[in-house]
């Protein structure tokens, strides 16, 4: 989906800078917008940016690598309000930050993993697949959060919330909302699995076969790639990564609650594969963009606090730059082709 | 006065010519064979004279009226239709519903008068002879059906110029001599025909008159009587051509492939054993399970039953990836389908192969890479201006090359060639079968599955004939020829073959 600019080799090297990496842009035109409407832009705000990226950029990164193959994972949202709901369980049980980190990845691949199966095994399309995933998984997290002892969900009634009467709740707790050199540890983390991935795509051999199978399955299995196997692993691969964003996100809020954790991020974090440029319907765009999409959106969130705004207004602002940025991408080129035939 | 003529034609893209001044003339009756390399610019044309592109420069009368400018809808109404090689046809419709689409006729109201249009296109099928219900739904229709309904659909409406584009591709030769008869029973009526092909027994076959392009210019027309194939050949391709011998024999000893009651989707009960550094030509009617066959070989379509052992080792033949394992690669057909990613460039595409195989190490090195298709590309002559080109830039011909270049790389000592040249130019045909020449020299054994006779007997070294899924008959080199194969792919000499055994 990104705009192709290779047409003109006489082209500026700005703009094509730009074509290619729109999410930049977009980035860049929303954050000034964000400079100018917040009273003084401090660096504290800049890098909470970051922060609040965090768990739905590494939630991103996974919908994108998905998405790559050309399917798709509407359950994230619901798997992060599970995972980190037993996460905190573990964490209770325990009192051990490394057992929860291992427990949630894990059951986080769990998961991506029973979503895999039924899509790169059996066959069947993934929108269903993992819209019932969805409704499963947060049913799952609302039950067990009113079924199991009180003292495993931290003594609360309706919510998973860490003891903090565990010996490492403090180390927990400062490990979500601590800094390194001004940059807050989450954040690092988000810039570190984004890098991570875009070494993984662009770099090795298995990044390579994500994109043939999204860009043409059937020539990806004539030339020897295992199709099946390749869409069961990257939801797995979403699945710890999902697990990886429950893990911060009981971090940062030493709670998850099953009924709202994770609302509507599965839309979240397609909105900021998209706006990243990686195209639905697989085979094109790249991983960078998605920290660049995610961000975005947290920075539309400040805006609106920043302006006073009503939070309800939201996602209408959201879905509307969504529009727009997306009508540029795909009218742009058509609208440069009929200028340059006239 | 002549039906059509264009004169003069120009067009560019981009500033690129891409028809410089070329002209087309067309009588009533006749068949036109339009004849050039691909890129010479034959279908720029037709979609000039179908109103799909403008054109820069030049005249165009029709039916006595000077067309300044042409609409599709313009065109349609003058009687030129387009039977594209790819069928505009909607598949969920039935066959009636295709022809009058957007043309019903009603009772009032809306009201579709169904029974009127399907008596009429029943008569109209009846003159032609198509045996094709008009209630069927279309993809439940053979190729062939689809073909002739595409052009009964042109028919129907009176059209008076009809253009083929490489109607045959898909036909068996009953099916071929079929569509021809039909075409000279139209031309008695008046019906003109430009057909567009590579096939030059058929161009010689059906043809009055000719005309070749070359590389967006006019080369020449004539009369066909008056030329022959390796004439029209050299027009096309340019510099001075021959037809010569290239095959030479070898020294083949050692097996390399064997299969065993080989049974699978579309064949059965095959026995085989190909000597390694052969070249073994597979063909048989549309149908016959050669393709299968290679299919199977490959692990792209199931087997039930029987063994295969590449060189002495058993393979289980479920699985692409063991295929490829034992070093069987195959080259498959419907290059646009199953071979072509098109969101990734040149290196990419062709090192696909390599790293399933070598996923253990799952870091590339994108120096080696280039330096590997490099060589490739000198080896097999890939005109391309660098590996980051787009997969979709290059002709069919360089493509084609480019994923022989993708097996070669995973040093694969058995390559299954399934239709090779399907959609590609006669200079970039001769190139292909000298590299198979070549590789074959080198050790590499290659089986070719193809419908061109032709094309076998100049390579090959046996060749299997393939009937109702098995193997009727092994033709050694200099038995191969259109008329003993035909013999053989049609049964027509099976009951004595039988009997000889």
């Amino acid at each position: 989906m990104n705009i192709k600019s290779g047409k003109k080799s006489s082209e500026n090297p700005i703009l094509k800078f730009c074509g290619a990496n729109s999410y930049v842009v977009v980035f860049i035109a929303i954050f000034i917008v964000y400079a100018i409407t917040s009273s003084g832009l401090t660096m504290n705000g800049v890098m909470n940016v970051l922060r609040h990226s965090a768990v739905i950029g590494i939630i991103g990164l996974g919908m994108g690598v998905i998405c790559l193959t050309g399917e798709i994972d509407l359950s994230v949202g619901s798997m992060l309000a599970l995972d980190g709901g037993l996460s905190v369980i573990v964490f209770n049980m325990t009192d051990s930050i490394l057992l929860t980190l291992l427990f949630a990845v894990l059951f986080g691949a769990l998961c991506g993993l029973v979503n895999g199966f039924m899509v790169g095994y059996v066959e069947m399309p993934a929108f269903i697949v993992t819209l019932a995933t969805m409704l499963i998984f947060r049913s799952f997290a609302q039950y067990i959060c009113q079924h199991i002892d009180k003292p495993f969900i931290g003594g609360g009634s309706s919510v998973y919330k860490m003891a903090n009467d565990q010996s490492a709740y403090q180390a927990f707790y400062n490990f979500g909302n601590g800094k390194v050199l001004m940059i807050p540890i989450v954040g690092v983390i988000l810039i570190g699995m984004t890098a991570l991935f875009v070494y993984l795509t662009t770099s090795t051999k298995y990044g390579k076969k994500v994109y043939a199978v999204g860009s043409n399955p059937k020539g990806a299995r004539m030339a020897g790639i295992n199709v099946s196997a390749m869409k069961i692993s990257v939801f797995t691969i979403a699945g710890a990564l999902v697990g990886l964003g429950a893990f911060l996100w009981i971090a940062m809020n030493a709670s998850a609650d099953p009924a709202t954790t994770g609302n509507s991020y599965e839309m979240y974090a397609i909105a900021a594969v998209v706006l990243g440029g990686i195209s639905m319907s697989g085979g094109k765009g790249k991983c960078l963009g998605i920290l660049f999409g995610a961000m975005s959106y947290t920075v539309i969130d400040k805006i609106i606090v920043s302006l006073k705004m009503d939070s309800l207004i939201n996602n209408a602002i959201k879905g509307i730059i969504l529009l727009i940025v997306i009508m540029v991408q795909i009218a742009g080129p058509r609208i440069r082709e009929k200028l340059q035939k006239k | 006065m002549s039906l059509l003529s264009m004169e003069g034609i120009c067009k560019s893209f981009y500033g690129v010519p891409v028809l410089k001044n070329v002209n087309l003339t067309l009588e009533k009756g006749e068949v036109h064979a339009l004849l050039g390399e691909n890129g010479a610019g034959k279908s720029t044309l037709m979609n000039i004279l179908t109103g799909v592109l403008p054109k820069d420069q030049g005249r165009i009368v029709f039916d006595g009226k000077n067309l300044e400018s042409i609409t599709i809808r313009q065109s349609e109404e003058l009687g030129i239709a387009f039977v594209h090689q790819e069928l505009n046809l909607f598949n969920d419709l039935r066959v009636y519903e295709n022809i009058f689409l957007m043309k019903e006729y009603t009772k009032g109201l809306g009201y579709l008068d169904k029974k009127r249009m399907i008596t009429e296109v029943k008569k109209l099928f009846d003159e032609l002879g198509a045996k094709i219900d008009p209630e069927e739904r279309v993809e439940n229709l053979k190729t062939s059906q689809k073909q002739l309904l595409e052009i009964s659909k042109a028919l129907f409406f009176q059209a008076k110029l009809l253009i083929l584009d490489e109607p045959t591709t898909s036909l068996n030769n009953d099916e071929v001599a079929h569509l021809f008869g039909i075409i000279r029973n139209l031309k008695k009526n008046g019906t003109a025909f430009v057909f567009i092909s590579h096939k030059m027994p058929e161009i010689f076959e059906l043809s009055d008159r000719y005309t070749v392009f070359r590389n967006g210019e006019f080369v020449g027309t004539g009369l066909i009587r008056d030329t022959s194939p390796i004439e029209i050949t050299g027009m096309m391709v340019g510099e001075k051509y021959t037809e010569q011998s290239v095959y030479e024999k070898r020294e083949l000893t050692d097996t390399v492939l064997e299969l065993e009651n080989f049974t699978g989707e579309g064949f059965q009960n095959v026995s085989l054993s190909v000597k390694k550094g052969s070249i073994v030509g597979f063909t048989g009617l549309q149908g016959s399970g050669s393709s299968e066959l290679m299919q199977g070989i490959f692990g792209s379509i199931p087997v039930y039953g029987g063994q295969m052992k590449v060189m002495g080792r058993k393979v289980a033949n479920n699985r692409i990836h063991l295929a490829m394992k034992s070093k069987v690669a195959m080259l498959a057909a419907n290059r646009k389908e199953n071979s072509v990613i098109p969101d990734m460039d040149l290196l990419e595409n062709m090192y696909l192969s390599e790293h399933t195989l070598s996923a253990l190490k799952p870091v590339i090195s994108v120096k080696k890479e280039k330096e590997r298709f490099e060589k490739y590309r000198k080896m097999l002559s890939i005109k391309a201006n660098g590996s980051s080109d787009r997969i979709t830039s290059l002709s069919g011909g360089n493509q084609q090359k480019v994923f022989l270049a993708r097996w070669l790389n995973t040093d694969a000592e058995i390559l299954l060639l399934d239709n090779p040249t399907q959609g590609i130019d006669v200079g970039a045909k001769a190139e292909i079968y000298r590299l198979i020449l070549e590789l074959a020299k080198t050790g590499k054994t290659i089986l070719i599955n193809t419908l061109e006779i032709p094309e076998i007997q100049k390579v090959a070294d046996t060749c299997a004939v393939f009937y109702n899924g098995n193997i009727v008959k092994i033709l050694e080199h200099d038995e191969i020829d259109e008329v003993t194969v035909m013999l053989y792919s049609t049964n027509a000499a099976g009951d004595a073959a039988t009997v000889a055994v």
